[in-house]
């Protein structure tokens, strides 16, 4: 079984600080989704999709019919399984009532708003295209559509405003919202946010503010019926993006479009950043995970979640992690718990989750 | 009747300076002057080869030229041994004066006397040198040559009225020197067909050649194939190489009495030949050494280790090359529970440190950390033992210790009188005893203190230097031990001992410094993921404490569409970062906070 990943690389305008693979090109779409069908139906190898995501970008740009040729492309190639998780990342200007529709009879089953916040000036200050209310109308419109699985990204350390910033997690919830994606805002290289931080360095809030924030989020969230089953992941029981978890468990999946990764069988390869070499077929990364590798790995995905690190898994690979030098002190300390067969990482130190995988890398 | 004309038209001369004064750019002139070289060929200051003391302006190595001079008709050797202008090297500067007649003394004509102008001149007075003054960079608009000629005659008693005022760097008046050079300084005396004596002034170690030794010839002649004998050592070697330098080696077919030149002998290591011991022949040998040889103790200690532990072998490898070429160098295997193994060091002093430790990272490409620099320490135990230490965490249990004794030397400093107070403070501060001022001229006076060796290199000239803005200069020599009360501060991270950063100092200074360094470790330690307390302590009693609060965020790498790489990039960077992690129980430290914390400065305090 695989996850498949479908990378729609287009969007209406660029935010200040996306590093992600996007572009302003509605003159490249067409020619895009010919490449993108030819790609998905060569496909080789395992046929059973057990989820599917469409990530960008903003994969909700797209008309009906260019939606529906990549999908008839993914239904032609792959056999879904009963349950697959089928997911669209929107934007909420670009959802409307009719995509809804539309989406729900193509069978996708899950919607994951890009909210990152529900005060419009922040959303102004971030260059987002949408308002609070249309966010807001956009869930409900959503709901109406009959989409139950809903989730909203977050984005953390941007408002310095901390109990204003839980106030709109809290409305979120109370929208009905299933599931939560909050990422700490990551200035990165290059963005227009990035020279802004430069040249006015209070316009953030700073460390201590931030995780507060995240710290708040989790401790919200968990009174409202939220686990965190990842680092920035909180959902109601049931609505765990199963196409996310397949990631951090190690599972196989195969991604199709511009830059998009896959990891099938140890092997993991990534298509090309830019259309013209994307076109041609280019791998901008291909290579067989050493063992090394597969144990780093394992631990580095495993640290970042509840489902934590398999000791048999790691010591099947060669390594021993209960004899890593670190981990007495570790378990001392409650940094990471020893529940059976899997050490996890104690949620109060998901904020530097970082530093203690480096501590349990092997040698 | 032959050999006398030989010998008299010879001229073993060298310069002496203070830093600065324009020594190096003299010897250029005169190799230039002399057509020794053409200008074309020279580097720009060739006696200074080393990159390194070009980089810092001041000789280390000696390099002795020969050079050729054509005075009335008649053509005269000039031998010019080039000096180190540092207090590190006195001894070597002294065996250097000892291959000659002559001295050059060259001072500044706007800085005038400086304290190496006074020791250096003193060492050549000591050797019976003829020295003559030269009054450089008379091309400087604030040049006060005649006010620096006198200047020359009450500090140091020479005469000076009719020195050369030269300006070596744009070449005026070097011809005055050189007829100065010819006329003025005595020949060598010597037969050639005596019994073969031979001083050692220096020595360096060529990949084919050997050891090569830099001799004086006194008495006798040496050649290629002769048995010779080093006297202090007893080492004995076949000579199989002799020659001049003009100023690159050139083999000659033997070197006679009163000659400078170099001899090879396939001398293994460079230890066998020791700076200021007497070589003769085997089977005719002297019956006296020459006088003055000292064995060469090093006095500033200090342990050296890679930064990346692997690298051992690599260290061991950089220090046994830079060995062969500085027999003053010493170091032995040490292991340290915070850094690991690396080796305990000897150097004659701080510059003589800084070289070494430059030259590892310059010349061999390694990064390493050193511990703060330390001196010889006399410990008297109660049982009536002595230990001989210079490694604070070696220091036995106070119960055990009767009584310290630390290093002294007298010290000289020269200033313009407004900052004798500035001065005064600072040595009090170093725990200096006053020995006396004198007023050299209206703008100059000359401070004496006894102070501590161990505080000397603690900072104390750049302290020196920053307190009379630059103005001071300082030279010493040591004096010998004296009992002081002495304690080691040691440094606790989380509860542990860190060995590494312990610290022998005067128990006056302890509480002050260990709040200093607990407040900078604060700075340095990157935060962990839990707080860590960190204390200085004197036995079990906690002196200064600080807290380092725990780490809340790192770097959280969104894993985005199965797009692993970048979290996996940024592990890889912090992966690469552990190596350079030194661990002192469950307190991860980067190496470099180690060399840090030697920049503490007294000013902190």
């Amino acid at each position: 079984m695989l996850g498949v990943y479908v990378h729609v690389p287009f969007c209406e305008s660029r935010c200040n600080y996306c590093a992600f693979s996007s572009f302003v090109r509605n003159d490249e779409i067409d020619r895009y989704i010919n490449a993108l069908t030819k790609e998905i139906s060569s496909f080789n190898g395992d046929k059973i999709a057990s989820s599917i995501y469409f990530g960008g970008g903003t994969p909700s740009i797209l008309e009906k019919s260019q939606f529906e040729r990549i999908f008839q492309a993914l239904k032609s190639t792959f056999t879904l399984t009963d349950d697959c998780e089928i997911t669209i990342e929107c934007n909420p200007n670009t959802f409307t009532a009719d995509k809804g529709r539309f989406y729900r009879q193509m069978g996708v089953n899950r919607i994951s708003f890009g909210v990152q916040s529900l005060d419009d000036n922040i959303l102004k200050f971030l260059s987002r295209r949408h308002s609070a209310a249309q966010a807001l109308s956009a869930i409900k419109c959503a709901q109406e559509c009959g989409f139950e699985n809903i989730s909203a990204d977050m984005l953390i350390g941007v408002n310095k405003n901390t109990d204003d910033f839980l106030k709109q997690v809290e409305l979120l919830c109370s929208q009905g919202v299933k599931h939560i994606s909050a990422y700490m805002l990551q200035i990165e290289e290059g963005t227009p946010l990035e020279k802004m931080v430069m040249a006015q360095r209070d316009l953030l809030p700073d460390e201590d503010e931030s995780i507060d924030q995240y710290n708040g989020v989790a401790k919200l969230l968990k009174k409202r019926g939220f686990e965190r089953y990842e680092v920035s992941n909180f959902a109601v029981s049931g609505f765990e993006c199963r196409h996310n978890v397949n990631y951090w468990t190690g599972g196989d999946y195969v991604g199709f479009g511009l830059s998009a990764h896959s990891y099938i069988g140890g092997r993991r390869f990534a298509n090309a950043n830019t259309f013209e070499k994307y076109y041609r077929g280019v791998l901008a990364l291909d290579e067989q995970l050493s063992t090394r590798q597969l144990q780093e790995e394992h631990i580095m995905l495993g640290l970042r979640c509840k489902y934590g690190v398999d000791k048999k898994y790691l010591f099947g690979l060669g390594y021993d992690i209960s004899k890593n030098e670190n981990l007495p002190e570790l378990l001392d300390k409650k940094i990471i718990f020893d529940c059976g067969g899997r050490l996890k990482l104690n949620e109060e130190y998901y904020g530097v989750n970082n530093l203690v995988i480096i501590k349990l890398l092997p040698d | 009747m032959i050999s006398m004309d030989r010998i008299e038209k010879i001229r073993n001369f060298c310069i002496i300076a203070h830093i600065d004064h324009g020594k190096s750019t003299l010897a250029d002139r005169l190799i230039e002057k002399t057509g020794t070289l053409e200008k074309r060929d020279m580097q720009a200051q060739l006696l200074d080869s080393m990159e390194l003391e070009r980089e810092k302006g001041i000789t280390i190595k000696l390099t002795p030229t020969r050079m050729k001079y054509s005075c009335n008709g008649e053509e005269y050797t000039l031998n010019l041994i080039d000096t180190p202008g540092h207090v590190d090297f006195t001894y070597e500067v002294s065996r250097s004066l000892a291959a000659c007649e002559g001295a050059i003394l060259i001072v500044d004509a706007s800085q005038g006397v400086e304290a190496q102008s006074l020791a250096n001149a003193y060492l050549a007075i000591e050797n019976n040198l003829e020295i003559l003054p030269v009054i450089n960079k008379i091309d400087l608009p604030s040049a006060r040559p005649e006010e620096v000629k006198k200047e020359i005659e009450d500090v140091i008693g020479l005469p000076a009225m009719h020195a050369p005022c030269i300006s070596a760097k744009e070449g005026t008046n070097i011809e005055d020197v050189l007829e100065m050079i010819v006329k003025e300084f005595p020949c060598p005396k010597g037969d050639e067909n005596a019994r073969l004596k031979c001083l050692i002034f220096d020595s360096y170690y060529d990949n084919f050649k050997g050891a090569i030794c830099l001799i004086r010839v006194f008495d006798g002649t040496v050649k290629p194939g002769e048995k010779i004998k080093m006297m202090h050592t007893g080492k004995v070697f076949e000579v199989t190489e002799v020659g001049v330098f003009l100023p690159f080696a050139k083999p000659t077919d033997k070197l006679l009495a009163g000659e400078v030149g170099y001899l090879a002998g396939s001398i293994k290591t460079i230890s066998d030949v020791e700076v200021g011991d007497t070589i003769t022949h085997l089977e005719s040998p002297v019956q006296d050494p020459l006088p003055g040889y000292k064995k060469v103790q090093p006095v500033v200690f200090c342990g050296i280790f890679p930064v990346d532990g692997a690298k051992y072998n690599e260290l061991k490898d950089a220090l046994e090359k830079l060995k062969l070429n500085d027999a003053s160098l010493e170091y032995m295997p040490e292991v340290s529970q915070a850094l690991g193994y690396g080796f305990r060091c000897g150097f004659l002093g701080l510059l003589h440190l800084e070289i070494i430790t430059q030259r590892i990272e310059r010349e061999f490409n390694l990064n390493i950390i050193t511990t703060a620099p330390s001196v010889y320490y006399h410990v008297h135990k109660t049982d009536g033992s002595m230990l001989e230490l210079s490694n604070p965490s070696s220091l036995p249990s106070p119960v055990e210790i009767s009584y310290i004794e630390e290093p002294v030397v007298k010290a000289h400093i020269f200033a313009p009188p407004n900052f004798v107070g500035a001065i005064m403070e600072l040595c009090q501060e170093k725990r200096g005893v006053y020995e006396g001022l004198t007023y050299l001229d209206e703008k100059r006076v000359q401070l004496n203190y006894k102070l501590p060796l161990g505080e000397i290199i603690y900072d104390f000239f750049d302290s020196l230097k920053s307190r009379t803005k630059g103005y001071a200069s300082l030279d010493y020599e040591l004096a010998g031990y004296q009992t002081s009360d002495l304690v080691r501060v040691d440094i606790l991270l989380n509860g542990e001992r860190c060995d590494a950063l312990s610290m022998i100092v005067h128990k006056d200074k302890a509480y002050s410094r260990g709040r200093a360094l607990t407040e900078n470790l604060k700075k340095i330690i990157p935060r962990q993921l839990f707080e860590v307390p960190i204390q200085a302590a004197i036995g079990s009693k906690v002196i200064a404490r600080e807290t380092l609060s725990a780490m809340r965020k790192d770097v959280l790498a969104k894993c985005y569409g199965g797009d692993v790489t970048r979290k996996r990039k940024l592990l890889e960077k912090q992966k690469e970062g552990k190596k350079r992690m030194r661990k002192i129980g469950s307190v991860e430290i980067p190496s470099e906070a180690f060399m840090s914390l030697l920049k503490l400065d007294d000013d902190q305090e």
